[in-house]
C-alpha cells in the first residue's frame, strides 16, 4: 500500500528528530531503490546516507507542492544528483550520452514508499530464532552496531576473525531469506 | 582474487558503517573500490535485503543505515 510520508514533513521541518526517523523508515527503501541503476558505478550506501543527511539539513525550508511525498521526491532528486556527482569524481560516468540520460532520468514518480507489513516482521522474527548460533550472533551484532561500529570491532567482541564474522553475516542473511521463501514470502518482491 | 576473498569483500561492503570525509561527505566503503561491476551489483542487492531485514526487526522500523544517519545528525 502506498503512503504519503509528508504526514511527517511539518514535524521534520520543525526539527523533530523522532519524526525524521519515522520519515526515514518509510523513505529509505525508495531512495535506495532509485539508486539501482548506479549500483555498479557508485557506492549506493554512501549516497543513501548522504542523501538522508542532506534532507534533514534542508527540510526546514521544504514547501509542499500539494502532491503526496514531496519530501521523498526531493530526496530522490538529491540522491540522483549526488550519484552523478560521485560518478564524475570517480570517473565512472559512462561516455555514452544516452546512458547518462537514462541514469539521470527523474525517478520521482517511479519509486513509492511502502508501508511495513506486520506479517513479514513476524516471519523474519521467527526465521531469526531458527538461525544457528554463530550466524545469529553475527547478524545481531551488525544490527546492534547501529551502522557506526566497524566490523573488526564487532568480530573481536564475538571472538571471531573478521573473515569468519563476514562469512557468518552472509550465511545468516542467506538462511533468513531461504527460511522466508519456505514460509511463502516472495523475497524478491517484498525485500527489494 | 579467490571466490572466498571476493565474497568477503562483498560482505564487507554490506555494513552501514561509512567514513565521513573532512568536507563532511560520506565516502564509499574501501572494499567497494576493489569490487568489479558484477560484484558491486551483488553487494547492492545484498544491502537491499539486509536493510529490509534490519528494519523489519527494529521496533521503530529503522535499518542500520537509518541509525547511522540519525547518529550523525545527533553529533552534527
Amino acid at each position: 500500500m502506498s503512503v504519503d510520508l509528508d504526514v511527517h514533513a511539518a514535524a521534520v521541518a520543525a526539527g523533530d528528530l523522532d519524526a525524521f526517523g519515522r520519515w526515514v523508515a518509510g523513505a529509505e527503501p525508495a531512495v535506495r531503490a532509485s539508486l539501482r541503476p548506479f549500483a555498479a558505478r557508485v557506492d549506493a550506501e554512501a549516497v543513501v546516507q548522504e542523501t538522508l543527511f542532506r534532507v534533514w539539513q534542508v527540510a526546514r525550508r521544504f514547501v509542499a507542492d500539494g502532491r503526496p511525498n514531496g519530501l521523498l521526491r526531493l530526496a530522490l532528486r538529491i540522491a540522483r544528483n549526488l550519484a552523478v556527482d560521485e560518478m564524475r569524481r570517480l570517473r565512472t560516468i559512462p561516455a555514452d550520452p544516452a546512458s547518462i540520460a537514462r541514469l539521470a532520468d527523474d525517478p520521482a514518480d517511479a519509486v513509492q514508499p511502502v508501508e511495513p507489513d506486520p506479517r513479514l516482521r513476524e516471519a523474519i522474527a521467527d526465521c531469526r530464532r531458527r538461525l544457528p548460533p554463530r550466524p545469529a550472533a553475527a547478524i545481531a551484532a551488525r544490527i546492534d552496531g547501529d551502522g557506526v561500529t566497524p566490523d573488526r570491532l564487532l568480530a573481536a567482541a564475538l571472538d571471531m576473525r573478521l573473515n569468519t564474522f563476514l562469512q557468518n553475516v552472509s550465511r545468516a542473511r542467506k538462511l533468513l531469506l531461504a527460511c522466508l521463501e519456505a514460509r511463502g514470502v516472495r523475497v524478491a518482491e517484498e525485500l527489494r | 582474487m579467490t571466490p572466498a576473498e571476493r565474497a568477503a569483500l562483498v560482505e564487507a561492503v554490506t555494513t552501514a558503517r561509512r567514513d565521513v570525509r573532512a568536507d563532511g561527505r560520506v565516502v564509499a566503503a574501501p572494499a567497494w573500490h576493489d569490487l568489479d561491476a558484477v560484484a558491486r551489483e551483488e553487494a547492492f542487492d545484498a544491502i537491499v535485503a539486509q536493510r529490509r531485514l534490519e528494519a523489519a526487526v527494529d521496533p521503530d522500523g529503522l535499518s542500520t543505515t537509518a541509525r547511522a544517519v540519525l547518529a550523525r545528525i545527533r553529533g552534527w
